[in-house]
């Protein structure tokens, strides 16, 4: 008898767990006739955030059970080869995301709600990654300004003023350096740093990033010495007046200091000023919580019409060509551009709306680079509109260090002649 | 292996044969199982990424054949060119470091001193390290620790970090794989010591042989087979060096210190995958020329 019990009951909990397993498994399908659709997202910092907008969705409505996916790109281009992509995802939009756009693997939605109020100025911007003819493959759902942060309270105690122009800035570069304060703290054991803030911010302040890269597609295979546009004859004044700042008015030991470092000692206000983007602010508060800081697009010329902050599309909206629920997706997704809920997404992430009707406030501490982005004085860092296959974050770090800057930037030529040679 | 099997196979007495094919089928069993993996997991990937090299794919959504396109391309770029003159140049100085380190440490390890099996265990800790967290460890080293020290100590050649070197960084990373490397082959050279028998040293110490002669004369001969395995095994691992390099400076300063591997995955994250393909292409003949005239090499040697 008891043996009978106790072999019913193994068979009951063999039972229960298969079941636990099989939901487990299915994310829930099946239960209550739900269309499940998978969502990839995944920005660390901002995973919280998302976690609670998708529950609140799933709450909302009956159809759709939206299930978030954080295992990030590499995960997602894997799967797109399989044939099994997410239906809808919100990623970082770069030359990686947009082999998705050009090999044509996402849909169109240009007759999405939401693509209509995108704004017109963002547009260009968008197709510099390349386009599919005929569609709209992604929507921009979070540009990230980037350009100098200034630790106010060393500028007000030695007396600077935000500085508009190229002699402004190395007159405050002097300054400081007679008062004892390390100008600028770089961290150029990781090479991205230096791509992304001394590069950028150098070149993008004075070369037309948006006229310069289209040239240098039509020139294709003739990019070098002889052809209209190219990196050793455009870019060699800004990376000189990179190698200025570089050289003179950075820590010692910037060789040898990485990311991380960086945050930890510009908290402490160890320098005045800091080459990195808004996804930094987060970092320096932790040590730091009521640092007093502000924003200035970097001078590189003596005309302050020419200023300019660092946009980036920081996520992209989009829903693969393969997703078999795409109209649940799109569901989604006019949800997830309801003003309200992506105003509070941008304001969270210290990030820019690119919607017509947004009501955003901007946080103080990117308050120096509204006025900037209202104005579309905007440009894209030629170091993320290089194909990922020529390694210029690489080269970058290679100029710092010494390398001969000539020399680096023909190679960069040679490198992007080839690549329009074998594709 | 193939000098017992041969001789039997040829001279064939009929009866022996019939009763081998009996025992055969469950060698076929035994062998079944890894050439099924072996062929879905290598041989075919194998083949599909060899097809891809003459198209101009990205991995996913459309692509065209290009022909020999990226082959032309990769022996006129640079940065590949470079990316095999250092993986070479690496992987022949870390080869000749590790050996000479590994082997007198194997001597030392087998004469007769005091705390030799403690000694023997402490110098194996290394192995079982994964690389990359031994990469992480030493880059913190290399940028942190060390300059410090050297601040403080006032040197200033040690106060920048090595790594920072786009000269020196890769003395860097052979410091750091051969003190991974080194033990595996330490424990074949142990083996290979402790296999060879005591008379002959007797023998050479009444012939008047200083301890140095014995060493180069005797040991160093007698040892000669464990010498070609490590320096084979070695190579040939150091020639797909990876994960120590992307813990250490991820292929820089600059792109001064890319290994072929590194080249070939970074060319699948950036979208470059028929190009890169292409290049894993010549990267396999190379291997097999070089696996070629290694066999070629070691053939005939019974010290093996």
């Amino acid at each position: 008898m008891s043996v009978k019990m106790t072999r019913r009951k193994r068979f009951a909990a063999m039972g229960l767990g298969l079941a636990l397993l099989a939901g487990l498994l299915s994310g829930c399908t099946g239960e209550s006739g739900k269309e499940t659709i998978r969502f990839t997202f995944s920005k660390r910092e901002a995973i919280g955030f998302m976690t609670k907008l998708v529950a609140d969705y799933n709450a909302s409505q009956d159809h759709t059970e939206v299930v978030l996916d954080t295992s990030g790109v590499d995960v997602v281009s894997a799967s797109f080869v399989r044939g099994n992509p997410p239906d809808i995802a919100l990623a970082n939009y770069n030359m990686e995301t947009s082999r998705f756009v050009q090999r044509g693997v996402l849909s169109d939605l240009s007759g999405a709600e939401a693509a209509s109020r995108i704004r017109d100025d963002l547009k260009p911007l968008m197709d510099q990654y390349g386009s599919y003819p005929g569609r709209t493959s992604a929507l921009p759902y979070s540009v990230m300004a980037s350009s100098v942060i200034y630790n106010k309270e060393i500028f007000a105690a030695n007396n600077i003023a935000v500085p508009k122009t190229w002699s402004e800035l190395i007159g405050a570069c002097e300054k400081l350096k007679a008062a004892g304060v390390t100008p600028f703290y770089a961290t150029w054991k990781d090479d991205w740093t230096i791509a992304q803030g001394w590069f950028d911010y150098s070149v993008g302040g004075q070369v037309d990033s948006l006229g310069f890269f289209k040239e240098l597609e039509a020139e294709g295979v003739d990019v070098g010495p002889e052809s209209s546009v190219s990196f050793q004859k455009d870019f060699d004044q800004p990376v000189q007046k990179m190698l200025t700042l570089a050289r003179s008015y950075v820590n010692k030991d910037a060789a040898s200091r990485a990311y991380g470092d960086g945050n930890l000692a510009f908290s402490q206000g160890k320098a005045a000023m800091y080459l990195q983007g808004p996804w930094a602010f987060s970092e320096i508060a932790k040590t730091a919580p009521g640092l007093s800081l502000g924003t200035f697009p970097l001078p590189m010329t003596e005309d302050p019409q020419d200023l300019r902050v660092r946009v980036n599309v920081d996520l992209a909206a989009w829903i693969p060509e393969a997703s078999k629920h795409k109209d649940a997706a799109r569901d989604f997704l006019e949800y997830l551009y309801r003003p309200e809920v992506i105003d509070a997404y941008n304001e969270s992430q210290l990030g820019f709306t690119p919607t017509k009707d947004s009501s955003n406030k901007p946080d103080p501490r990117i308050e120096g680079m509204v006025e900037y982005y209202n104005n579309a004085r905007v440009y894209q860092g030629p170091s993320v509109l290089v194909p990922r296959t020529i390694p210029i974050m690489n080269y970058t770090q290679a100029i710092v260090f010494g390398a001969p800057p000539a020399s680096t930037l023909r190679t960069l030529d040679a490198d992007w002649a080839r690549l329009a040679f074998r594709q | 292996m193939s000098i017992i099997t041969r001789p039997t196979t040829s001279v064939g007495q009929p009866h022996k044969q019939r009763s081998r094919r009996r025992v055969e089928p469950i060698f076929y069993v035994f062998l079944v199982p890894s050439l099924i993996l072996f062929t879905l997991a290598i041989t075919i990937p194998g083949i599909i990424g060899i097809f891809f090299s003459f198209t101009n794919s990205i991995g996913i959504g459309d692509w065209d054949f290009v022909g020999l396109t990226n082959y032309v391309a990769i022996f006129s770029d640079p940065a590949i060119l470079q990316s095999y003159l250092f993986t070479f140049g690496f992987s022949i100085v870390t080869v000749i470091a590790v050996n000479a380190v590994a082997f007198l440490l194997a001597v030392g390890l087998t004469s007769r001193i005091r705390m030799k099996s403690a000694l023997r265990t402490i110098f194996v800790i290394p192995m079982v390290v994964s690389g990359i967290i031994i990469a992480y460890v030493f880059n913190f080293l290399f940028s942190n620790s060390l300059p410090s020290l050297g601040a403080a100590a006032g040197i200033p050649w040690l106060e920048s970090s090595l790594l920072a070197n786009p000269d020196l960084a890769w003395v860097a990373i052979v410091l750091v794989t051969a003190w991974q490397a080194v033990p595996g082959a330490l424990l074949i050279y142990i083996a290979g010591l402790v296999a060879v028998p005591g008379d002959v040293y007797e023998a050479a110490e009444i012939d008047g042989a200083s301890k140095f002669q014995q060493l180069l004369k005797i040991t160093l001969p007698l040892v000669s087979g464990y010498v070609v395995i490590n320096i084979i095994l070695g190579f040939k691992g150091f020639l797909n060096a990876y994960d120590i390099i992307v813990g250490l400076t991820n292929g820089g300063p600059g792109t001064s210190t890319r290994s072929i591997a590194m080249t070939v995955i970074a060319g699948f994250n950036g979208g470059d995958y028929a190009y890169q393909m292409a290049n894993a292409t010549i990267f396999f003949v190379v291997a097999i020329v070089i696996s070629l005239v290694q066999l070629s090499l070691t053939r005939g040697r019974n010290a093996l």
